[in-house]
């Protein structure tokens, strides 16, 4: 008995100091046991001993113990009066989509939810490499991207196909994932191409005298003696020489082509950059 | 409403050409403001955040990640013969709810597959799988065995008459007589 509450302590002492007369009359002995505790207990407080209750009026209801309400407890609402939940879809409000909404990205373009097999089949080859040589990097991007966006709408159509078991589509599906892959193979075939290309003639240009590699001032400065081109040119006007110096042109001219080491460097380094 | 940058912060590293995919899935359990979407799985919230925005301009807010793991196999898919024991795992799953500013609904699902060959294509996997089970190997040994009773008791009943399968052609002639050996 480690903590007896203070008031019953107190409330048994009150009975017994009603029958002590009596008990100290008939057993005198046990008068001296039971008095002890008396005189050791202290009273804390100064209210009244004897609660009946106390005075809570929602003791014991407990909404996380799922008591439920109290007998004769009347509540502010009735059950009769909630609201029933909406579960047929067709009592449900409808909801308005936005025409512009983002995810009609990831739907075919008439924004059905399948697009059938002879619509997944008519495409055309993908992009050659030859073809997107010609191509600005900003060309080249944008068709990237609308590449990952048809891959995108591919792979959410055939889950659906799936989901749905539509039936045939998926060998049409993979057909034109196959293309859309092919023509991205191809693109980084040509940047890869134009990396090189730019990392060749930036290797050749850091030995030029003629570059200037640190991007403060002009890029290129020619030189004021005359090239060798130029004079080779000044020379045939002179002689009147024809067809061995126009051979010799053309392989000049060859030599100038981006990727390539000749005599003519500043010109690899322009055709590199603009590519 | 004040532009979507000063209420998201962005990331900087700049992605040119990705290589991923990413599928919406078809959640209609969930509210219309919701969609849910199969990432790679080294994607994170922000991740898809910003690619749904740059790419699909798609504002979302709260995103929730679920990475689903997947069952244990015996051995590698595809495999002709599975070896016991031999356990595999593919790859887990990922999946990311995302809460957008607009709300979205899926289109109707076509009434008719005609264009699908839907019912053709329904039979055609119900044959395959019918083919190689016991069930279907004990179907095609019994209606052997039917049709074989049914013929024995014609023939004892004199319904039909027993014939050889062979052919007589008559007797062998020789076609090139005029050829001296």
């Amino acid at each position: 008995m480690a903590a007896l509450p203070i008031f019953r302590i107190s409330r048994r002492n009150c009975i017994l100091s009603q029958i002590d007369p009596v008990l100290s009359f008939l057993a005198p002995s046990l008068q001296s046991s039971r008095s002890a505790p008396q005189t050791s207990v202290s009273r804390f407080s100064t209210s009244s001993p004897q609660w009946a209750r106390d005075n809570n009026r929602n003791r014991g209801v407990s909404a996380l113990r799922r008591t439920g309400p109290r007998r004769r407890q009347t509540l502010s609402v009735k059950k009769e009066d909630l609201p029933l939940p909406v579960l047929s879809p067709e009592s449900k409000t409808k909801v308005e989509v936005d025409e512009d909404h983002g995810l009609w990205g990831f739907f075919n373009k008439e924004r059905r939810l399948l697009a059938t097999p002879e619509e997944d089949l008519a495409h055309g080859r993908a992009w050659t490499v030859q073809e997107l040589r010609h191509k600005s990097w900003d060309d080249l991007h944008s068709l990237w991207w609308i590449c990952v966006k048809e891959r995108n709408r591919i792979a959410t159509e055939k889950r659906e196909r799936h989901r749905i078991r539509a039936g045939y589509g998926d060998f049409e599906a993979d057909d034109r994932d196959q293309t859309v892959r092919t023509t991205q193979r191809a693109i980084r075939h040509v940047l890869t191409e134009r990396w090189y290309a730019w990392e060749e003639a930036r290797k050749v240009a850091r030995h030029d005298e003629k570059v200037d590699l640190t991007g403060q001032g002009p890029a290129y400065t020619p030189l004021n003696i005359k090239d060798q081109f130029e004079v080779e040119e000044l020379t045939e006007k002179d002689t009147g020489v024809g067809a061995e110096s126009a051979e010799e042109v053309t392989q000049s001219q060859d030599r100038a082509r981006p990727g390539r080491m000749g005599r003519n460097e500043p010109m690899v380094v322009s055709s590199a950059s603009a590519a | 409403m004040p532009p979507i940058s000063s209420l998201i912060k962005f990331g900087k590293k700049e992605i040119y050409l990705p290589k991923f995919i990413i599928t919406l899935l078809h959640t209609p359990q969930l509210p219309p403001t919701h969609a849910k979407f199969l990432v790679p799985l080294n994607f994170n919230k922000l991740d898809l955040r910003d690619y749904l925005y740059h790419v699909y301009n798609v504002k979302s807010m709260n995103i929730r990640t679920y990475i689903q793991q997947q069952k244990v196999q015996q051995d590698r898919p595809g495999v002709k013969a599975p070896q016991p024991r031999r356990w595999f795992r593919p790859r887990a799953i990922k999946k990311m709810t995302v809460e957008m500013d607009k709300p979205f609904v899926w289109p109707e699902q076509p009434e008719n597959m005609d264009a699908w060959s839907k019912e053709a294509h329904n039979a055609m996997t119900k044959t395959q799988q019918r083919q190689d089970t016991p069930e279907a190997q004990r179907d095609d040994h019994n209606e052997m065995a039917e049709a074989l009773s049914r013929q024995a008791k014609d023939l004892l009943a004199g319904k039909s008459k027993w014939k050889p399968t062979w052919v007589d052609y008559g007797d062998e002639v020789e076609v090139e007589r005029d050829v001296r050996i």
